[in-house]
């Protein structure tokens, strides 16, 4: 007999009294704890909810950074939302988000599938490959810039030796689109090969042994193994990564300032560029608010995955 | 097992340990809640940005902590200011009372938080400089341009020209004369092209403000700008159209590096570096950005566009007092005294502005840095404000220095499309954020 059937067998034979002795104890437990997590509550209700209700408030007013500024009820929200620059950023965060996220996993993937084989050396690449996730990005972005900028830079340099004329990496829009969403991807891949390779490292090795004497090949091992048996962390991977380009003001400011002729203007650098540069308060916030809205939607969707996933 | 003794007199009660936490956390909320003042131990806080390399930064501190007030009056501490997000450190920092009594800052930022009821009129601090004669050693209009309709928003104590520039060596090998006209301008660009040399050296890329700034001087040197008299935004106008489509056909001469679009400010130097740069539009400070001050960099004169018209583009970098200060007597007495002393920065060849009272012009340590002397002697005479054709500075200027609309006007207009669309998105776009 299991313990738990044992306590069943006692609270079944409990007398009433005794059960509702138990009920209060309890309530009174509860009651205790949430009363010491309390004031920590509270604090952290400040601290998160004051600037977001702060927010909320400015982006349906017309204010400064110093001034509230007067109510203007939703005109912000209708301004943004008929605004061709918003949806421009829409357009390119949602280029930005897709290609970051998936082609940093497909890369974090590959690697992390790689380093689970035994080739001389991997401490030494693991460490290596980690390096663009550890440097600064000012740091990564001016490395980047050196390496692209200027028709005299190396990348432009190698392309005319090779005959594809002098490409035009960041001034070229198309271009600088690609640029920038590579860069996105280069940083981001040793983020998603450290937690594929935790995923992985926990797949039991004898699960593919039975497959192997079952005939399966290896990539139906791929397919029917190792993606299940990764999907939780393939989807947390994935919210995080979504959170982590929508939300990635650096990476693209610093390497094109969101252009050329905005091009790679973002969500978040159009939120701070309107709210900084232009000193549109409220237009700025109500942009933000929106992009909270839609990670939200899509982090809850895709946390929804995870429930379903395999464990 | 419990391992506390209950019959501990020092036991925390639930109750006990609760009160406790709400005290503590009450406690914390309250000193976060508090206001704060502009003092900072009973000294006036003057926050300054780094006009200059790291030496300039030691020189401005030393010349705030060498001031000794008169009787009570509060001293002053020194605070660097960084620029990145400098808009976001004030504006919280005035918003919180955590502010400076005394900054300098940029070049709108005064007028900007003069609407906002945030500075201080500096009316007393330049009575006293026309009682004293300071007044008159200001360079000609340069008080004026401080003016509002509710008194001086600050004091200016140096100027940030945009002035064109050339490569000497680059055009004597071309065979190429210094152009004083758009027409011969249109003809050296078209020389330098053909030996592969960039005529207009430019940059509108991440943080880089010289492509549009270069635009807005060549409307200026037409009798162009960004506002009308009255201070509305004005940009499609004949002037401005006609200056455009002279920089459209310098594209067109591929005069302009179609990369400069996308150059940061480093970018844009070392291809000057890179002697890839004949002729462009710069800051004051070209020679010693690059590090070449041996005389093959040189200012050029106020060019002459095709009305006859010569012009430059200035601002005029100020120091503000604010309405939060421990002492506003003690916030112009310390004005005052830096506006005296700051010829040190010129003496010392420290600070990257150009000065702005003649005494310091006069310097033989300023008269030694041709360029710049040259800039006061040619360009100043002629230089125009970046409010032009509006007679006086406002804060909504601050919203398009450096503003998307114009940054995108500027990468628009140097990759060589027609410029009155983008002058129309231009005007519908500052309209939007001038008010």
């Amino acid at each position: 007999m299991t313990v738990t059937s044992e306590r069943d067998t006692l609270r079944r034979g409990a007398s009433p009294l005794s059960e509702i002795s138990r009920t209060r104890k309890s309530r009174r437990a509860r009651r205790t704890l949430l009363l010491l997590v309390a004031p920590s509550l509270v604090l952290l209700l400040l601290i998160n909810a004051y600037p977001l209700v702060y927010a909320a408030l400015q982006s349906v007013r017309d204010g400064t950074l110093i001034n509230a500024g007067e109510y203007v009820g939703l005109e912000n929200y209708r301004a943004t939302l008929t605004s061709p620059a918003f949806w421009r950023a829409v357009e390119f965060t949602l280029i930005f988000t897709v290609v970051g996220v998936f082609g940093s996993w497909l890369g974090g993937l590959g690697l992390a599938l790689l380093l689970r084989t035994r080739i001389p050396g991997r401490t030494v690449f693991k460490t290596l490959l980690l390096l663009p996730w550890v440097v600064p990005v000012v740091v990564s972005s001016t490395a980047w810039n050196w390496l692209v900028a200027t028709p005299q830079s190396p990348l432009p340099s190698l392309a005319e030796a090779l005959g594809f004329g002098t490409p035009l990496f960041l001034a070229d829009p198309t271009l600088a689109k690609i640029t920038v969403c590579v860069f996105k991807v280069w940083i981001s891949v040793p983020f998603m090969m450290m937690l594929i390779g935790a995923a992985l490292a926990g797949v039991d090795h004898t699960v593919y042994e039975a497959a192997g004497v079952d005939g399966a090949t290896k990539w139906q091992q791929f397919r029917h193994i190792t993606l299940p048996m990764i999907s939780r962390s393939t989807y947390i991977s994935w919210i995080l990564m979504t959170i982590f380009c929508v939300n990635d003001f650096p990476t693209i400011f610093l390497l094109t300032g969101g252009g050329p002729v905005d091009a790679t203007t973002s969500l978040v650098v159009l939120s701070y560029r309107t709210v900084f540069q232009n000193f549109q308060v409220g237009p700025g916030v109500a942009i933000a608010f929106l992009m909270t809205v839609s990670l939200v939607v899509v982090s809850v969707a895709l946390y929804r995955q995870i429930r379903k996933a395999h464990v | 097992m419990n391992t506390i003794d209950p019959s501990v007199p020092g036991r925390f009660s639930r109750r006990g340990f609760l009160g406790l936490g709400a005290a503590v956390g009450g406690g914390m909320l309250l000193s976060a809640c508090g206001g704060g003042s502009a003092s900072g131990g009973g000294s006036l806080k003057f926050w300054d940005m780094p006009w200059g390399q790291s030496n300039y930064t030691a020189a401005a501190k030393k010349l705030t902590e060498g001031y000794r007030p008169a009787g009570d009056l509060p001293r002053a501490t020194y605070q660097g200011i960084q620029w990145a997000n400098f808009s976001q450190t004030f504006s919280s920092a005035i918003a919180s009372k955590t502010g400076p009594a005394v900054s300098t800052g940029g070049g709108f930022q005064a007028f900007q938080f003069a609407e906002q009821g945030a500075i201080a009129y500096a009316d007393g601090v330049i009575n006293q400089f026309r009682q004293d004669g300071t007044a008159d050693d200001f360079l000609p209009g340069q008080l004026d341009a401080m003016k509002t309709a509710n008194g001086y928003a600050a004091v200016p104590w140096q100027l940030d020209f945009r002035v064109w520039w050339y490569r000497k060596s680059l055009l004597d090998a071309a065979g190429v004369k210094v152009p004083a006209t758009w027409d011969e301008l249109l003809t050296a660009c078209r020389t330098l092209s053909g030996r592969g040399l960039f005529g207009f050296g430019t940059g509108a890329g991440a943080g880089n403000n010289l492509g549009s700034q270069g635009l807005h001087l060549m409307m200026l040197n037409n009798g162009g700008g960004l506002f009308d008299p009255d201070g509305k935004v004005d940009v499609v106008t004949e002037a401005n159209l006609e200056a455009m489509r002279f920089v459209q056909e310098l594209v067109r001469a591929k005069a302009v590096d179609p990369a400069s679009i996308s150059y940061t400010t480093d970018n844009l130097i070392t291809q000057w570096k890179n002697k890839k740069v004949a002729m462009g539009i710069h800051t004051a400070g070209l020679d010693t950005d690059t590090g070449e001050t041996d005389g093959d960099l040189r200012v050029m004169g106020p060019l002459t566009g095709p009305g006859g018209a010569k012009a430059g583009l200035v601002f005029q970098n100020n120091i503000m007092m604010y309405a939060n200060t421990p002492s506003q007597e003690g916030s112009e007495a310390f004005l005052s005294y830096y506006i005296r002393n700051m010829k040190t920065f010129w003496q010392q060849n420290v600070v990257a502005g150009l000065p702005v009272l003649k005494s310091i012009v006069a310097l033989p340590e300023f008269q030694a840095q041709q360029q710049k002397a040259k800039i006061i002697a040619e360009w100043a005479p002629v230089a125009r404000t970046f409010a032009a054709n509006s007679k006086s500075l406002f804060g909504g200027l601050a919203s398009v220095d450096s503003s998307q609309p114009i940054t995108q006007f500027a990468q628009t207009v140097l990759a060589g499309k027609d410029p009155r669309p983008a002058l129309t998105t231009l005007q519908q776009a500052l309209e939007a954020i001038v008010k």
